[in-house]
């Protein structure tokens, strides 16, 4: 055993290393990235290798651990749709870096930046003149079949000529070692923020290691990045904004990362106005022109006026602002053409002409069935070929997106296809399988072999295309390698490239303080729909406390500082009626678990929902803290465990506490900008409301102190208190404190006072059209209360106070939010399409 | 044949809507058996901005944006349009449907015209297997293209039940094809899926149907709103011909074409987006006489 060990390791075995590896064993016939095939531990990973036998097997646990907790922190999640909801998924990381030598590593961008030049004049062609198309050299089936041929595009060519500005290509070893590229990312490529994530968490959980070997940094990538798409067409400074299909999408985490690491705001298709006059963001300040949009959505969504109509993520006229050449799209609206695996086995030729030059990375061979001879051949030959689908796109009811291999058909199912292949050859490609190298990934203590292939970006600059050095690695979980489908679920992993002078590189320290920090967000004015949901998420906090308040009271046996009388309690009931978190019929049996758990629009559940649903639209503007918990929050809510439905009072206890430290978190970490200021203004305003409402009660009541009860919450402590005495004494003085006193922020004119501040301060917005500017509105309320006429604390004055209050909410919405759908209490306010004209009826 | 059209399409949304972008296609075009003389759009309330332009296929569209707050629009189209009879196809000039497809298939030709535009699916036409075997019944080996579309217009009349109001816009073709019911569209789209199934192109057709018939024919159906129809790629030199698989029929000197398209969104007369609270109701007349007195020679 020992002299094999000798022999396998060779003269310079670290027993460390050997150790380490003992028990890895590569898949026999594929390529594996750490050891070669007489199991020897290539030259370029002996010092990751030895560097993780000196730091011990538990020591490099606990470092990946550390990774793992930083990613946790950091809230990189990735979501995932399934039955019963989507959820968010911790970012699983492979742990173990793949290790690439530099010359490896420069072959292997130099193929992938040609492949981009490639794309760009194939992607130029085919939707401009299509010359390749009358020349034969593409057949024209092949870009009118994919679904990524935008008609009302076609002949249009975008500002500056350009359609790629990132371009990603996933890579895979041959068993001979050779680099293939197994599928193209031209539309929108995913994966440089997890890219970057995974490099943070990895450098930080060997920072030695990372120093020691030199590995290449990704700052400068991002900064090219940034440089690349901050400039318009004619060289003038641009601004740009992250286009995202919003917080639903199961990359958003990456899409609000990227957005505040590069400095660009990050925008949904409500956020922006379109025409032909170019792209604007709707911001409390008007109209503010965007002159490039990095797109996250699908080319067919972005305009449900001449796309999928019945897409909600887009911009009516975005199309228009495109064709009159106002906005850059990047990549440009179309770019997915190429994407389709019909291509592929053209590209070569396409190389050939377009570029003069051979493609330095072979593709997976590929034969598009729509040619007859590639249709025989792949017919003749099905049993050692995958049959795939030959826009990417999965074929209903007949293959999905994944393909099948023809060695696994049954002879009947081998027929259909056949059959199939004939009818509509047009929509299937045959493909050599390929079977993938395997890289270690970190496993119960030791590396392990998986098939593993790596997204490898770039970006164009105005030096040209730059690499981003390193990549995003993803492993298969299944240690078959014959065919990778890269179901979620599988890991992913950090590249490191090893630098080439590694003692100069010594100065760099991690990523974040090095580049990304440097860059910063733009400072432009608050849009219209972060104002108009941080305003509700501000007056859906404050309902819940409301709503948690009145039902706490209804805790016969709790220690508060005082005791809720029968008739108190049939007030509450009659209160939570009113507010929606029960039904008025029936009576629930259990009033406090439907008014906390129910269904009821004012349930708290439903209320903490809306608190969750308006956060995530802002979830970039709001610090890590705050959405914990408000997830924590509607996750303790929305599937309570039968121990607490039993404890329905500690249950309320523990929400009014997390809502408290919701408020006070954003309070803390929120710059005192226009963003917190619409976030107070909802609280104002929702509070103010809900003590007009209380106020007008006591004051339309018995003289009894019992409406004023229901007014005030023991466990405010010291200002309620006090108004609890004056109350049982005095219904006026109790109202004249309750409305009027500014210091006591449980008083309307202390709300009041608050608004008037926010308003004052906030920019003019959008001109009043229709109604009382808010101002006015604000104004006439503080007058009211400012009189000192016996009257002013009348039912009629009150009520006209609640009515001011209600029209200025709507006023706020009009100036700062207009021409989209509000954000709360009318969802069903999202646009339509007009049905049009059914013909034939 | 000369024919006066009317065709006025009202909205009422119950509520204000704010703004709202439409987009109008209910101009006929001129085409090679069909010529326009004159065409007119009234539109009430008059929108902010207006532009006219051609889509991918050609059809003439009106790009209408309404800034103003309105909850009613009136849309009012008025044309007159020349057609002429198809060319007699006595016998059967067309190649068998497998040279149809291995031509179409192969074509260089991008065009908006061109057979390949027409061969895939698109947003309202799914293929289905159950469709597509469906219709191979039409399809035996060796059959014209001409003889075996002919057999499927027919057979979708004879197979499905004329049924307004039990589908919309948005029914999916299957369902329409499950319940062998629906309107004319419905039709369209299940012939249109069932020949692309088979590899054969097919366009979708929205238009017009002359209201009277001449005297001594039936009414044919669809003639009282728009109507839609088939075409199928024949192979040159005899190019696309229109089929009516609502009246079993080819289309000929009655069929009065406004918008052709891959299906109903590309053709549709009126599409748009708005910001609307309340429930839409729409309205629809259409009236397509034959001016008898000028018409033209066959």
């Amino acid at each position: 055993m020992q002299l094999e060990l000798a022999m396998r390791w060779g003269g310079d075995a670290d027993p460390g290393v050997a150790a380490l590896i003992g028990r890895y064993r590569a898949v026999p016939g594929v390529h594996d990235e750490m050891i070669d095939h007489a199991g020897r531990v290539r030259p370029h990973w002996r010092p990751l290798l030895a560097g993780l036998a000196a730091l011990g097997p538990r020591e490099t646990t606990a470092r990946f651990s550390g990774a793992d907790r930083y990613l946790a922190d950091s809230g990189v999640v990735y979501r995932v749709y399934g039955e019963g909801g989507d959820v968010d998924r911790p970012w699983p990381i492979a742990h173990l870096p793949t290790v690439l030598p530099h010359d490896d590593w420069t072959r292997l961008a130099e193929g992938v930046v040609q492949r981009a030049r490639l794309f760009e004049a194939v992607i130029a062609d085919l939707t401009g003149e299509a010359r390749l198309v009358a020349d034969g050299a593409v057949p024209a089936a092949i870009v009118a079949g994919s679904p990524e041929f935008l008609r009302p595009l076609a002949g249009i060519a975008p500002p500056g000529g350009r359609h790629l500005h990132v371009y990603a290509a996933d890579v895979g070893r041959a068993p001979d070692g050779r680099w293939w590229v197994l599928a193209d990312r031209t539309q929108a490529p995913s994966g440089l923020g997890y890219a970057i994530e995974n490099r943070i968490a990895l450098s930080r959980a060997l920072p030695e290691l990372f120093d020691r070997l030199g590995v290449e940094r990704l700052g400068p990538f991002f900064q090219a990045l940034r440089t690349g798409l901050g400039r318009t067409a004619e060289g003038e400074p641009a601004r740009v904004a992250l286009f995202t299909p919003g917080p639903w999408n199961e990359t958003y985490f990456e899409h609000a990362f990227l957005a505040r690491s590069l400095g660009f705001e990050l925008v949904e298709g409500g956020d922006l106005v379109a025409s032909e006059t170019g792209v604007a963001l709707r911001t409390i300040a008007g109209p503010e022109p965007i002159d490039v949009l990095l797109r996250r959505v699908d080319a067919d969504f972005v305009d449900p006026l001449e796309l999928n109509p019945g897409s909600r993520l887009g911009v009516p006229g975005l199309l228009q602002a495109v064709r009159a050449g106002r906005v850059t799209v990047a990549n440009a609206l179309g770019s997915g053409l190429v994407e389709a695996p019909a291509l592929t086995g053209y590209l070569p030729g396409l190389a050939r002409r377009l570029l003069g030059e051979d493609l330095n990375l072979p593709n997976v061979a590929t034969w598009w069935c729509g040619e007859p001879a590639a249709r025989a051949h792949v017919a003749a030959e099905l049993d050692r070929l995958a049959l795939v689908p030959a826009f990417g796109r999965s074929l209903p009811g007949i293959l999905d997106s994944a393909g099948i291999l023809g060695s696994r058909l049954s002879p009947a199912e081998r027929d259909r296809f056949l059959a199939k292949l004939e009818r509509r050859g047009v929509d299937f490609v045959g493909r050599e399988p390929l079977r993938l190298s395997t890289a270690p990934v970190w496993e119960n203590g030791r590396p392990v072999p998986r098939p593993y292939s790596i997204r490898i970006f770039v970006a164009r600059t105005a030096e040209g295309w730059v690499a981003m050095p390193g990549g995003l690695a993803r492993f298969s979980e299944r240690e078959d390698v014959r065919f990778l489908s890269m179901q979620r679920g599988g890991r992913s992993g950090d590249v490191w490239v090893l630098g080439s002078a590694p003692a100069t590189r010594s100065e760099a320290r991690l990523l974040p303080e090095a580049s990304i920090a440097t860059i910063r967000r733009a400072d432009g004015s608050l849009p219209a729909r972060a104002a108009d949901n941080l305003y509700w998420f501000g007056r859906y906090l404050e309902r819940t406390e409301t709503t948690l308040r009145a039902l706490r009271r209804l805790d016969r046996d709790g220690d508060g500082v005082d005791e809720t009388t029968p008739d108190l309690a049939r007030r509450i009931a009659r209160q939570l009626v009113v507010w929606g978190a029960v039904a008025a019929e029936p009576v629930p049996a259990d009033l406090v678990g439907e008014a906390l758990w129910g269904a009821g629009p004012g349930a708290v559940a439903s209320l903490v929902g809306e608190v969750h649903r308006t956060a995530a639209i802002v979830r970039d503007r709001l610090s890590p803290d705050v959405w914990r918990l408000v997830v924590a929050c509607r996750d303790r809510l929305r599937d309570p465990a039968p121990h607490r439905r039993r404890a329905p009072f500690a249950e309320i206890e523990a929400t009014l506490a997390t809502i408290a430290a919701i408020v006070g978190h954003a309070d803390e970490t929120m710059s005192r900008r226009d963003g917190w200021r619409f976030l107070d203004l909802g609280r104002r305003v929702e509070r103010a409301i809900a003590l007009c409402r209380d106020a007008r009660r006591v004051a339309a009541g018995a003289e009894t102190g019992d409406d004023a009860d229901l007014a005030l919450d023991p466990a405010d402590g010291g200002p309620a208190l006090r108004l609890r005495r004056y109350a049982g004494v005095s219904r006026r003085l109790f109202l004249d404190l309750l409305l009027t006193d500014e210091a006591d922020p449980r008083a309307v004119a202390f709300q009041i006072a608050r608004i008037r501040e926010h308003l004052a301060a906030l920019p003019t917005g959008a001109p009043t059209i229709r109604g009382i500017p808010a101002e006015d509105l604000v104004a006439a309320i503080a007058a009211r209360h400012a009189e000192t006429s016996p009257d002013r604390l009348a039912v009629g004055r009150i009520d006209a106070t609640e009515s001011d209050l209600l029209a200025l909410s709507d006023a706020v919405a009009r100036r700062w939010f207009t021409a989209v759908a509000p954000a709360a209490d009318s969802a069903d306010d999202a646009p339509i399409a007009v049905a049009a004209a059914a013909a034939g009826e | 044949m000369r024919y006066d059209i009317r065709h006025t399409t009202v909205y009422d949304w119950g509520a204000d809507v704010p703004a709202a972008d439409c987009r109008i296609r209910l101009e006929p075009i001129d085409r090679p058996r069909q010529r326009v003389l004159a065409t007119r759009l009234t539109i009430d309330p008059s929108p902010d901005l207006v532009r006219e332009a051609a889509d991918f296929f050609g059809n003439r569209v009106l790009a209408t944006s309404f800034r103003l707050p309105h909850r009613r629009l009136a849309i009012r189209a008025t044309a007159t349009v020349e057609v002429d009879p198809p060319p007699a196809l006595d016998p059967d000039p067309t190649p068998p449907f497998e040279t149809i497809r291995e031509r179409a298939t192969t074509a260089r030709g991008l065009g908006p015209h061109d057979p390949v535009q027409f061969l895939f699916p698109s947003r309202s036409v799914e293929l289905s297997p159950n469709v597509t075997r469906w219709t191979a019944e039409s399809f035996p080996s060796g059959r014209t293209i001409l003889a075996g579309a002919l057999d499927l217009t027919r057979r979708i009349r004879r197979g499905f039940a004329y049924a307004p109001g039990t589908t919309d816009v948005a029914t999916p073709l299957a369902v329409a094809f499950a319940e062998r019911r629906g309107v004319c569209q419905d039709f369209a789209h299940v012939m249109i899926a069932g020949l692309r199934g088979l590899g054969l192109p097919a366009a979708y057709v929205g238009g017009y149907l002359r209201t009277v018939p001449p005297p001594g024919e039936k009414r044919l159906e669809g003639a009282d709103a728009m109507h839609a129809w088939v075409e199928v790629w024949c192979g040159e030199p005899i190019g696309w011909l229109g089929f009516d698989p609502t009246n079993g029929i080819v289309a000929a000197e009655d069929h009065i074409v406004v918008a052709v398209g891959r299906d109903y969104a590309d053709a549709a007369p009126i599409s748009g987006v708005l910001v609307s609270a309340g429930a839409q109701t729409l309205s629809v007349a259409v009236d397509v006489i034959a001016d008898a007195e000028v018409a033209t020679p066959a």
